[in-house]
């Protein structure tokens, strides 16, 4: 399996730079996620791995071999298109057995019926059957091979696009956002068989969504995107618990991770509405703005005005097995305006279960200080803690 | 209310389609009346209405003397050889333009469509000139050229229209299962586009089927006249036998209409319907 490699990769459309200076290692059989908003590059950089668009600059090598030159075939991928892009003349069975029988096609057989003749001969030969019906079976296919995909519900059309890239046992799978189209349920279920089939071969899998959800629950790894340039490289926890940056911090976690305009002292921090938090640890840091991270789970419902901040409620959102609760600091000058969940001022923190509070309550909340992330209000960067 | 509403909006629809039809075959049943009219009915008493079916058994003769099926002959010849090598180069060429980016090509679409805005006749001298050089005067193959230069970019313009219409993920997928770029366009776009390429077909084959222009300039040889102009050499200075030459019309339609049924199968929509999200 091969270990690929990203040296200096940029892309770019006439004077639209697309990536630039895209660098990176995937090791074997990783699971990678791409992950970024709309238009930050994700898919053109998966495009550029299956050799599907050029790279304008930089190199890409699978096991230290440049593979700029080459051709999609020749790099041993499969892809699944968000759009399935199953062939719709042919059936189930066929669009599964496309790229074995291309596999032995010869330049010859391009002559018309002779094409089709040598397609049916090579599609019948037990070696192509046995093998088409194994995935079939993997997929759960087997009772739609006869069918065309039109006639396929959404969830089986998919089954299809992963059961055509899965048949050719490629050294790399990429798949560019291939659950945005199903229903929420499917979703859920098509997320769990992929991770399956991941296990199941245990090849490389680099996998391309704007869903944090799907990054967080299936990769070994996430490169998080935005405007062509990678902000943060590593594991589902570690994008999670420690963001390189307020953009990463921002983007993973629903409701998002706070970032909380505070002046550090030597012993405390002077949040919103000057109130202070007491603690240890404090970043040594040039400027005194920062912005204080953290994480809505973090922040607990306190008995008492000790150690904590008070807050009004703005809304209370009930999930049943846990509650959403939006709130700002009392006292915050700008805050005054608008009591809206757009504010940005407004904060969140995510409390178990239900609670009886109401929106305009006010209420003592503490911060797990450790859990605190400080990021430059300037550059937006974490600030590394000294000591 | 709504359904009474709704049938006699269909009995409308369908009277009017009646009508319709009734007009447009009329000239196709009043050639057949004419074809077993006498000529004494035809330049005296007045043809009737209903064809006088016990004269069917005159019809062979009569066309036998016109030696129709050497005439059909040469015009199936014209038909097929500008159907077939409009098919090959307008294929190509609509794939071409539709999916390659290359420089000059809206120049390369404006040439192939320049050939749509002049007359035909505009051109007889200077491809007479042409052919007599190349020496394909008296030659099936030269109308066959001069046809297909004409409607071929015809149809050019309805393939890649529907060529632009099939999402590119399906030949991008095609790509990464190892097809070569004839792979998919034999494997995946022909296929997909037939309804047009029947269209393109019907057109074609009609255009060299009623050839008649370029062959009655340049083909001197009797024997190498299509039937439209062989038909139109009875119409003579001083008598024009009218029922052998619609006898021998009417033949000369059903091969073209046997081609119309034979491709109009093919001519549905919906086939790209499913490959991808919709």
């Amino acid at each position: 399996m091969p270990r690929i490699t990203f040296d200096n990769v940029r892309k770019s459309f006439g004077k639209s730079i697309v990536i630039e200076g895209f660098s990176a290692d995937i090791a074997d059989g990783e699971f990678l996620v791409l992950l970024g908003p709309s238009g930050c590059g994700k898919s053109t950089m998966l495009r550029m791995i299956a050799g599907l668009t050029d790279t304008s600059g930089g190199d890409i090598s699978f096991d230290g071999e440049s593979v700029n030159a080459l051709e999609p075939r020749e790099r041993n991928i499969a892809f699944v298109f968000q759009s399935y892009a199953l062939y719709p003349h042919m059936s189930v069975l066929d669009n599964i057995a496309f790229p074995l029988i291309m596999d032995r096609f010869k330049p010859w057989y391009h002559l018309p019926i002779l094409n089709s003749i040598v397609r049916r001969i090579i599609r019948n030969s037990p070696e192509v059957k046995d093998r088409v019906l194994d995935v079939a079976k993997i997929l759960e296919l087997e009772p739609l091979l006869d069918r065309r995909p039109r006639t396929l519900s959404g969830g089986q059309r998919q089954r299809v696009a992963v059961a055509r890239a899965l048949v050719r046992d490629p050294e790399v799978y990429l798949l560019d956002e291939p659950l945005s189209n199903l229903d929420a349920k499917l979703r859920t279920q098509m997320r769990a068989e992929i991770t399956g089939l991941y296990r199941k071969v245990k090849k490389t899998f680099i996998y391309v969504t704007h869903d944090q959800v799907e990054a967080m629950t299936m990769a070994s790894r996430i490169i998080v995107m935005d405007d062509g340039v990678i902000r943060q490289i590593g594991t589902p926890e570690e994008i999670y618990h420690s963001p390189e940056d307020t953009f990463v911090a921002r983007f993973i976690g629903s409701p998002p991770m706070n970032l909380i305009p505070g002046r550090v002292l030597s012993d405390r921090v002077i949040l919103p509405g000057l109130q202070e938090l007491k603690m240890k640890n404090l970043p040594s840091v040039s400027a005194e703005q920062t912005l204080v991270g953290v994480r809505p789970e973090k922040i607990r419902i306190a008995s008492s005005a000790n150690g904590s901040v008070l807050a009004t409620v703005v809304s209370v959102e009930n999930l049943g097995a846990e509650t959403v609760l939006g709130f700002m600091f009392c006292n915050d000058e700008k805050s005054d305006s608008l009591l809206t969940r757009d504010n940005q001022n407004t904060y969140f923190a995510k409390l178990d279960g239900s609670v009886s509070l109401v929106e305009g309550d006010e209420v003592f909340l503490t911060i797990d200080s450790a859990a605190i992330r400080w990021f430059d209000s300037e550059s937006g960067l974490t600030i590394h803690q000294t000591s | 209310m709504n359904r009474t509403g709704r049938r006699s909006g269909k009995l409308v629809s369908r009277v009017l389609l009646s009508v319709f039809i009734v007009v447009a075959s009329f000239p196709i049943y009043w050639m057949f009346n004419t074809s077993l009219a006498s000529d004494s009915e035809l330049f005296g008493s007045g043809q009737k209405f209903l064809p006088q079916l016990q004269r069917l058994n005159e019809v062979p003769q009569n066309l036998a003397e016109v030696e129709i099926l050497k005439l059909l002959g040469n015009s199936a010849f014209i038909a097929t050889g500008v159907t077939v090598l409009s098919f090959i180069l307008a294929v190509m060429a609509a794939y071409a333009l539709s999916r390659f980016k290359f420089h000059g090509k809206g120049i390369a679409g404006f040439f192939l469509f320049s050939t749509q805005m002049m007359p035909e006749a505009l051109l007889v001298v200077p491809l007479f000139a042409l052919f007599a050089g190349f020496g394909l005067l008296n030659d099936l193959s030269g109308l066959v050229l001069a046809n297909t230069a004409f409607t071929m970019p015809v149809a050019v313009f309805i393939m890649k229209t529907a060529i632009d219409k099939i999402p590119y993920e399906i030949e991008e997928s095609a790509k990464v299962d190892g097809c070569s770029p004839y792979g998919q366009l034999g494997m995946i776009v022909i296929p997909l586009i037939l309804p047009s390429l029947a269209a393109a077909a019907v057109i074609n084959f009609f255009d060299g089927w009623n050839e008649f222009l370029f062959a009655n300039s340049f083909i001197t040889d009797q024997d190498l006249w299509p039937a439209s102009v062989g038909l139109a050499q009875f119409m003579g200075q001083y008598s024009t036998p009218l029922s052998t030459v619609m006898a021998a019309a009417l033949v000369f339609t059903l091969p073209a209409i046997a081609f119309f049924l034979l491709v109009q199968r093919q001519i549905i929509s919906g086939l790209t319907a499913g490959a991808v999200k919709g």
